[in-house]
């Protein structure tokens, strides 16, 4: 039995063991699943309690940021990233915690200069142990930055193949794929098989691990697929027995359909082939999920609305992680009775546009494409996101170009200088890095828009998403640290009882209880009298029109 | 004479009203708060015996010495106790007591009036030979004032001072650096005296440079004793507002003997009664000048008195019924250091600007070595008529750290909700290294201007109520959909 791999070991010798394990490891998805399926509402609190758990789980790794799950913390969840890590490292001290960081587009949606680039990602290594790093159109140059400054912060680095099926994904062109990344990031890396939507048979997924295998001997892999059609036990079972070293996994208390596949099916599954999960602790994962069973009816309005597997993700590729927010989408935009067509439309663009990976934020241009089309007429209303796609703003598409009439459509499309789209594409086509700003610059401005002074973890956020992440900062100034709250308490629903008490410890252990003894309408306001850690208090809310008022 | 009271009345409001309140109550002595209309509310009313309502207010009615004689006469008090500021050093008001028949718990009008005016105080020390700042007598109206003034400037040099005669707690007092501010700032130094306090007099005097403000705090009987209870260092000033003050004066032992003689001198020779305080200016030499005395009791007495455990309104008391002293002068010990500052409802960061409202929450700090001397309570509204104090704290230590570091645990334990308060001001100051060090004289404020730089700290917990009340307002939490 290996020895389990912890924080603190050398990312060489976690290396050395991974090439040297005969079984292989799991890779808990709390983030992935929190996304695909609880539209990424999981609470800090939630992490926090089933951490002593998975500690004891002997987990290679938890993924507990990157994806959507930064901009969710700055404008939903209402935690600091940052913090974020650093309450969940506190809670588990010896598990890797893992990212999945989009390249040059980061945790956004779109590329992001070089410099914030290294910013973002240096700050965030400051916590994040394993980095899984994609790039939705597979080019690698998009990668780069990141990768640098992965392995220059002595982390462990996990470029990822995003894989998709179809005539032009062959094996040939993944290992082509994987020899480029090797040849920027060198051979001591893990290479993720990004299976975003849970594509391709387990066949098929056997086939090309054991093609990558053969093609670099020394390799380690790492598979990351999504269970939306009900099958990826299948797909990882094969890849593990292809040699696959690491699989993205779910609790089984959590797990739901978009997210990853549970850990003890997996586990029961490969035991028939002799393949054993290294470091497991079969009741710490029991555990987990039984404290997770109760934990989820916190969460159970952010569930899909539409639960089962789907086995036609085959025909639209929807990466598993966006599948719940377009549905939420549908469901707000009026157009849920029409998803069956828009699905449909998915598959169609998908083939028109160049049969690449609809993964983030490929997937949302996809969606948004399907979307139009279907509401407005096929290609009547693209949006500027497909036109810097056709202009090789994200970079070269992999495989073929769209017809010349989609080109038509969409470069045209609210053109007013009279341009036909070869000129455009010929004038404006290719990769245009966004320039640097300059930093200090940036630091001032948002020290001026808080009045105070701003880390450069502060920076960082800001620079990804300015706006949000500065309605943030001003949130925390005036609610403070919220997520110390039970999740229960921060989506309550309904007003408090008259007594109820709520209960929470502080960062350094101290209780505190806030009371509520009355509440009393006057007008537009409501006063709600509390106990504060035995002080009383009087607040007044404007609630006239319903709308969010400031507190007084 | 001896007579005892049964029955006092305290002309004043907010905490030194409370403050004399404790001291008269202790003795058996009812007391008999007054009170404006706009001050209903006050907690000093709350603490009296009884309570007379004075008027209508704002202030006018605390400073109609009719109606508090009135109010006195009506309640059957047989004393007027002033506190400090509004009428406590009008040389009418003891004067009206005694035509009313009423005993007037301080010193008698013709010392408040001779010491009130700072000429006459000048005058009164340098006969009796205590060194005071070089200074001019009243300087004259127009051109003729105008010479004297280059005159006197001629002969000392600057900077100069320019103060109104008739000013006092800072106020009134102007500093000029070279001849064109000197004559810019006579017209406009009388224009303010005149308008401030009714008397446009005013005087030159030289300006002492990073001079330490000493306080020596007096007891005067009719017995003929007088006694010092010790100094008080109260350099930390804004404005020449004083802002903290410590005991004891952090003079060198022979000279705080020195100038605790002299200020029992210059008592004596102004024939003082009750309790004063004579204030001096030390240059960094050990050189001291006389300045003023205060013939009232100050705010800043509970410092003296925490080191020395004396009550010195209890003494008040008794000297006004006819006692003497109750302890002789050797019996006055000083042990340890005492700090005291003023919490008011102030914006530091807004040139201290007043910030009345609801105090919708109040929690005090207790434990060892911390007095409080206040007038607040949770849900009282501050009102912007009248002086933005809202509770005095005071702290002892057995050693000058002790005391500091008890007066940063003090001020972290209160916690005040509805107003904006001068604690996260004097939590920068007393975890300044010079503060620490005791580095301190009337520059330290404009010295260190970065003590401004301060972020406001709730707790943690309230501002999480403040979350708890909004999900119960909106029935849902607007930051979670």
């Amino acid at each position: 039995m290996e020895a389990p791999i912890t924080r603190g070991v050398k990312p060489a010798e976690i290396l050395a063991t991974l090439r040297r394990v005969d079984g292989y490891y799991l890779c808990n998805s709390e983030r992935d699943v929190s996304q695909s399926d609880f539209k990424n509402r999981l609470m800090p609190m939630t992490s926090v309690r089933v951490a002593p758990y998975r500690e004891a789980a002997g987990f290679f790794s938890v993924e507990v940021s990157g994806g959507a799950s930064v901009h969710v913390d700055l404008i939903r969840r209402q935690v600091n990233p940052f913090e974020r890590l650093r309450i969940v490292r506190q809670a588990m001290p010896r598990t890797l915690l893992q990212t999945v960081c989009r390249g040059a587009s980061l945790f956004g949606y779109r590329h992001y200069p070089e410099n914030v680039i290294r910013l973002v990602v240096q700050e965030f290594a400051g916590y994040v142990d394993v980095w899984r790093v994609y790039d939705f159109l597979n080019h690698v140059p998009n990668m780069i930055p990141v990768f640098e400054e992965v392995q220059r912060a002595q982390r462990l680095l996990m470029p990822s193949i995003c894989f998709s099926t179809g005539q032009e994904h062959t094996d040939d062109y993944y290992v082509a794929k994987v020899r480029e990344i090797l040849a920027a990031t060198g051979p001591d890396v893990i290479i993720s098989i990004k299976n975003y939507a849970g594509l391709g048979t387990p066949k098929r997924i056997g086939q090309l691990v054991e093609a990558l295998c053969r093609a670099f001997p020394d390799i380690i892999l790492h598979y990351h697929g999504c269970n939306t059609d009900g099958n990826d036990i299948g797909r990882m079972s094969a890849a593990v027995r292809a040699g696959v070293k690491l699989c993205d996994v779910s609790d089984h208390g959590y797990g739901s359909i978009y997210g990853q596949a549970p850990a003890l099916t997996l586990i029961q599954a490969l035991e028939d082939y002799n393949k054993q999960a290294a470091g497991v602790d079969i009741q710490a994962l029991i555990k987990s999920s039984d404290l997770l069973r109760r934990e989820r009816k916190i969460y159970e309005s952010f569930e899909s609305p539409f639960r089962g597997h789907d086995p036609t993700v085959a025909r639209y590729k929807l990466t598993g992680g966006a599948v719940g927010s377009a549905f939420e989408q549908a469901d707000k935009g009026g157009f849920l009775d029409r998803m069956p067509q828009i699905l449909e439309e998915m598959g169609r663009v998908q083939v028109e546009l160049g049969n690449w990976w609809s993964v983030t934020p490929g997937s949302q241009i996809l969606w948004t494409t399907a979307v139009n089309n279907v509401l407005h007429g096929r290609y009547e209303q693209p949006s500027l996101d497909l036109k810097n796609l056709l202009l090789g703003r994200y970079g070269p598409l992999p495989f073929y170009e769209p017809e010349d009439w989609i080109y038509e459509k969409v470069l045209e499309y609210q053109r007013y200088d009279g341009k036909k789209w070869p000129q455009i594409l010929d004038e404006e086509r290719g990769l245009v890095k966004p320039a640097d700003p300059d930093l200090k610059q940036e630091r001032h401005r948002l020290e001026a828009e808080l009045g105070r002074p701003a880390s450069l973890e502060d920076l960082a956020l800001y620079l990804l998403f300015p706006f949000d992440a500065t309605s943030y900062f001003k949130f925390e100034a005036q609610y403070g640290k919220t997520w110390l709250l039970p999740p229960e308490v921060w989506f309550h629903r309904g007003g408090f009882k008259d007594g109820e008490r709520i209960t929470f410890t502080d960062e350094h252990g101290v209780p505190h209880y806030i009371e509520v003894i009355s509440t009393r309408r006057e007008g537009g306001s409501v006063l709600t009298n509390l106990v504060v850690d035995h002080g009383f208090q009087t607040l007044s809310v404007q609630v006239e029109g319903g709308d969010k008022q400031p507190i007084s | 004479m001896k007579r005892k009271f049964d029955k006092i009345l305290i002309a004043n409001r907010g905490e030194i009203a409370v403050r004399i309140m404790r001291s008269a109550q202790e003795l058996g002595i009812k007391a008999v708060a007054i009170y404006e209309e706009t001050d209903k509310d006050a907690f000093h009313i709350m603490r009296a015996d009884e309570a007379v309502c004075v008027g209508p207010g704002p202030r006018k009615d605390y400073l109609n010495i009719g109606k508090l004689i009135d109010a006195a006469r009506q309640t059957g008090a047989q004393a007027i106790h002033p506190g400090y500021g509004f009428l406590a050093e009008n040389p009418d008001f003891p004067e009206a007591c005694t035509e009313a028949g009423l005993v007037f718990i301080g010193p008698p009008p013709e010392v408040i009036r001779n010491l009130g005016s700072k000429v006459i105080a000048r005058k009164i020390a340098l006969e009796t030979g205590i060194p005071v700042i070089p200074a001019t007598t009243n300087l004259d109206q127009g051109p003729p004032g105008a010479r004297q003034a280059l005159d006197f400037a001629a002969r000392n040099g600057y900077p100069l001072m320019i103060k109104a005669v008739s000013g006092g707690g800072g106020r009134g007092i102007r500093q000029v650096d070279n001849e064109k501010e000197l004559l810019a700032g006579l017209q406009r130094s009388r224009s303010e005296a005149l308008m401030s306090f009714g008397d446009d007099s005013i005087y030159l005097e030289k300006h002492v440079h990073r001079p330490r403000h000493v306080d020596v705090q007096i007891l005067a009987d009719n017995h003929g004793n007088v006694l010092h209870l010790g100094t008080r260092n109260c350099s930390i000033q804004r404005r020449h507002q004083k802002l903290i003050e410590i005991a004891p004066g952090g003079l060198e032992p022979a000279l705080t003997a020195e100038i605790c003689a002299t200020a029992v001198k210059a008592a004596r020779a102004a024939r003082y009664l009750s309790a004063g305080t004579v204030e001096f200016l030390v240059d960094p030499d050990g050189a001291f000048y006389f300045l003023e005395v205060n013939t009232r009791l100050q705010v800043e007495h509970t410092v003296t008195e925490v080191l020395t455990g004396i009550d010195i309104v209890r003494e008040q008391l008794l000297i006004a019924m006819g006692e003497p002293i109750s302890f002789t002068q050797d019996q006055v010990v000083e042990r340890g250091f005492a700090i005291e500052l003023r919490i008011n409802a102030e914006d530091p960061k807004n040139n201290f600007l007043a910030s009345p409202g609801l105090l919708r929450v109040y929690q005090s700090p207790g434990g060892p070595g911390v007095r409080l001397d206040g007038a607040i309570y949770q849900g009282y509204e501050i009102t912007p008529f009248y002086d933005s104090m809202m509770v005095k704290l005071t702290v002892y230590g057995f050693t000058w750290r002790e005391a500091v570091d008890r007066m940063a645990r003090a001020l972290r334990g209160f916690l005040f909700i509805g107003v904006k308060t001068t604690i996260p001001y004097f939590l920068q100051i007393v975890t300044e290294p010079d503060f620490i060090a005791m580095r301190l004289d009337t520059s330290y404020i404009d010295e260190h201007p970065h003590l401004l730089d301060y972020r406001e700290m709730d707790r943690e917990v309230d501002k999480i109520a403040r979350l708890i009340a909004e999900i119960n307002a909106y029935e849902k939490n607007p930051y979670a959909q």
